[in-house]
């Protein structure tokens, strides 16, 4: 029998390589030391942003798949370049030409190259993205004369203007080599991305996280700075808050920190508060409005119920300051459309009565004039708060509006597919340009089922005709025009009310360099962004 | 006279009591002393408690008065308990003496029903017919007795299995009594006692479950409840705690008080106290 001689010095050696190896795994992942711990609330199960453009799939898949632009503070026309080097449009309309960039490889290694391009813009935006179906809905061929053009050609006059403000969004390329002659839609690169961008993706554990690589290869001279991002799903939001002032992610974006916490977390060393960053992705608050009820047909009520809401005190109280109150349904971020001259709507409850009472609903015996169905869209607590208070503004002009909560899916089916609503809350988007998601909100004639567009039954002609022709419109200016009577047009007759409009906020830790650094950061590509240890 | 006197002195019967009456007092009062819509906005947001003499408690992140809200969420609560309570028992009587006394097929047949609902879990039952039929505060009461009617009924056949039996209810048959009013007449109210003493049990369940809708956001939106103050007060948990913590000890009150109160009404009617 072998003897085991135990002393202390044996003890200690052993002891120390136990602790030594259990503490393995965290240093090895941990080994480049520069990664960056984001807080996600979501998990998309379609990763691909050439097919959903939204901000939830962008979050994650902008890092790894570039669009041919991005939106800029400084670059000309609010842009700079990223797949594209350089873009111009026609006189005619009917043809824009993008320069693309050298030396840029997918992924895999591959080259990246105009066929590249072409076959998203054919395959992909025009046939399969929410957004791209609209901008590129005129796209007849896209000519490819070497490997760095690429000539979009149109059948129809169409705005450069509106294309140059889609771009950071609708453009992201997908590898031609990877989805040709498959089914795009169930391509398994849509759930592990390949791109040009600055990172790789590495794997995604569902419930847990995603992981982001560094991309070695990257065009961008010295980029990426970081190693490795770590999207962490924490889906319970008040969870971020806590997660940040421990130093187990690094940064919190759209909001993921309560709008109620972040003037306790502002004061927390360590950790910054931002709220620039998110220009270019400005959400409106709105009532959405079915004009299939003869009360809320009349105009004289729609202007009461304008007339009800104090913008003020949504902005000061239910945004905690962090929003502006709207004039319009172009918000004043975007200056280049925005119109300051319409019709305003004032708080003034004893108007807003007077109103009621010319319409001919007067108050009954109980001091109600009639009754509505309201449905606050369940996305956000801003929207849902702005439902209670919407419902008491009502309240205080007579108008009793029952609240109806339902999840994401019901809210959508009951809104825009059912039209089972009086009012409702919506949080839409204004993505750069109003061709793109704004004049669908007040369009005549969109089928049911088309989510966030006008559901609600109305129809201007008058309106329809300014679309229409600002669809056509090449000159930027006087398609410009154009969509400024548009917003004077929309504030008199109030087929909707916009009530505020606001940007996200993102927390960080200090340590956290380069945040806020472009219009759209959170959704931008973070090839700059750096962690300082 | 003698409970009366054995229920006042046991501690927990008279606590239970003390509880249940100051809820009851403030769920009565609620409607004379904060008229009107207990959500609607009356001062500045997110007052703390004990800061402004017209707003006791504080105000929540619209401004509405958390004090109001309180009395009027005892209101919603005591009525969904109490009303899910007694759907509960009636339906669960009536099936289980049902069951008892018919025997053979349709017993069998009955208790597999019972089965079927007592296998899933009534929280979840709840759950999926609130957000089938749409929150309303019917349906939540409707919901919870769905879950809750189990029990009373499995109870009340175990009692009238050994009822059915008794002489009476054989001279009963003899007198010519159609067994329908043999079932609801004789047997039902000999067999109600038992069952009755669950309905605290059911009334304390019935108020949690009732909370843990709302604060999923599955309760009524139009009225106010300590479940959906709880859900509104957890985003600013971490700035202003007292909007969940308050509605929250009005749960852990009314849950207490209901059961000490069983507690020492049991104690009493059983007066085991005075024999020990």
């Amino acid at each position: 029998m072998t003897r085991f001689p135990l002393s202390r010095r044996r003890l200690l050696t052993s002891t120390a390589l136990l602790l030594a190896s259990a503490g393995l795994p965290a240093r090895a992942l941990a080994q480049d030391g520069k990664r960056l711990v984001v807080a996600a609330d979501s998990e998309p199960k379609n990763l691909n942003p050439a097919i959903v453009a939204s901000n939830g799939v962008f979050f994650i898949a902008s890092k790894v798949i570039e669009p041919l632009a991005e939106a800029s503070f400084a670059g000309p026309d609010g842009l700079e370049p990223r797949l594209a080097t350089a873009w111009e449009g026609s006189a005619d309309g009917r043809s824009v030409t993008f320069t693309l960039r050298e030396g840029v490889t997918w992924h895999d290694r591959k080259p990246f190259t105009s066929a590249d391009v072409a076959f998203s813009a054919l395959e992909v935006w025009k046939k399969l993205q929410n957004l791209g179906r609209l901008v590129f809905a005129n796209l007849e061929a896209v000519e490819t004369p070497d490997e760095r053009t690429a000539v979009f050609k149109f059948s129809v006059p169409t705005p450069f203007q509106l294309i140059r403000n889609a771009l950071p969004v609708v453009t992201s390329v997908l590898p031609r080599h990877l989805y040709e002659g498959t089914d795009i839609e169930a391509n398994p690169a849509n759930a592990s991305l390949v791109g040009t961008g600055p990172f790789k993706f590495a794997e995604h554990k569902p419930g847990e996280y995603y992981r982001l690589e560094k991309n070695q290869d990257y065009w961008g001279e010295g980029q990426p700075k970081l190693d490795e991002i770590v999207f962490r799903v924490l889906p319970d939001r008040a969870a971020a808050a806590g997660a940040l002032e421990a130093d187990e992610i690094q940064l919190a974006a759209f909001s993921q920190v309560p709008l109620a916490d972040l003037e306790r977390i502002s004061k927390v060393e360590g950790i910054e508060v931002y709220s620039k960053g998110y220009e270019a992705l400005t959400y409106q608050l709105v009532v959405e409005i079915n004009h299939r009820r003869k009360e809320l047909a009349d105009l004289k009520v729609r202007q009461a119920i304008a007339h009800a809401i104090d913008r003020d005190f949504v902005v000061k109280t239910i945004f905690l300051g962090y929003a502006v109150p709207s004039t319009g349904i172009v918000p004043k971020n975007a200056p280049e459309f925005y119109e300051a001259g319409v019709t305003t709507y004032a708080f003034d409850p004893a108007r807003a009565n007077a109103l009621l009472d010319e319409a001919g609903y007067k108050r009954a015996g109980n001091g109600t004039r009639f009754s509505l169905k309201l449905l606050p869209a369940p996305y956000f607590s801003e929207t849902r708060q702005f439902g209670d208070y919407l419902r008491q503004a009502l309240a205080a002009i007579g108008i009793d509006a029952e609240i109806v909560n339902n999840d994401a899916a019901a809210h959508q089916k009951a809104v825009y597919t059912d039209h089972d609503f009086d009012l409702a809350v919506a949080p839409p988007v204004f993505r750069g340009d109003p061709a793109i998601s704004t004049t669908i909100l007040v369009k005549g004639g969109v089928p049911a089922g088309v989510p966030f567009s006008n559901q609600g039954g109305y129809a201007n002609p008058a309106i329809d005709e300014i679309i229409e022709k600002a669809n056509k419109t090449v000159d930027v200016a006087a398609r410009t025009d154009l969509f400024r009577q548009f917003q004077k047009l929309v504030a008199e007759d109030l087929p909707l009310i916009n009530v505020a409009e606001w940007g996200f906020i993102t927390v960080a830790r200090t340590s956290v360099k380069n945040v806020s650094s472009n219009p759209r950061w959170a959704v931008s590509n973070w090839a700059d962004t750096d962690l300082e240890s | 006279m003698r409970p009366v006197r054995q229920f006042l002195r046991s501690p927990e019967g008279v606590a239970g009591l003390l509880m249940i009456v100051l809820l009851a007092t403030a769920a009565l009062t609620a409607p004379v002393v904060f008229p009107g819509d207990p959500l609607a906005i009356r001062g500045p947001a997110l007052l703390p408690p004990f800061a402004d003499a017209a707003f006791p408690l504080g105000t929540d992140r619209l401004g509405r008065d958390v004090l109001a809200g309180l009395m009027h969420g005892a209101r919603a609560s005591l009525a969904v308990g109490i009303a899910a309570a007694s759907v509960a028992i009636f339906v669960g009587a009536l099936v289980g003496t049902l069951a008892g006394f018919a025997g053979g097929l349709v017993d069998e047949a009955l208790m597999r029903v019972v089965d079927a609902f007592q296998i899933v879990p009534g929280f979840l039952l709840a759950l999926a017919f609130v957000s089938v039929s749409g929150a309303s505060l019917p349906v939540v009461i409707l919901a919870i007795a769905l879950g809750a009617w189990t029990g009373p009924a499995r109870l009340a056949r175990a009692e009238v299995l050994s009822i059915r039996e008794r002489d009476y209810v054989a001279a009963a048959r003899v007198i010519g009594m159609h067994p329908m009013e043999i079932a609801l007449r004789e047997v039902l109210p000999n067999a109600l006692p038992p069952v009755l003493a669950l309905s605290s049990v059911i009334v304390a369940g019935a108020v949690l479950t009732e909370a843990a809708l709302s604060f999923l956001g599955l309760g009524d939106p139009n009225i106010v409840t300590w479940g959906s103050m709880i859900a509104e007060g957890r985003n600013v948990l971490r700035s202003a705690p007292f909007l969940s913590i308050i509605p929250g000890i009005g749960l852990v009150v009314a849950v207490l008080g209901v059961y000490l109160l069983s507690e020492g009404l049991s104690e009493a009617i059983a007066g085991r106290r005075s024999r020990a």
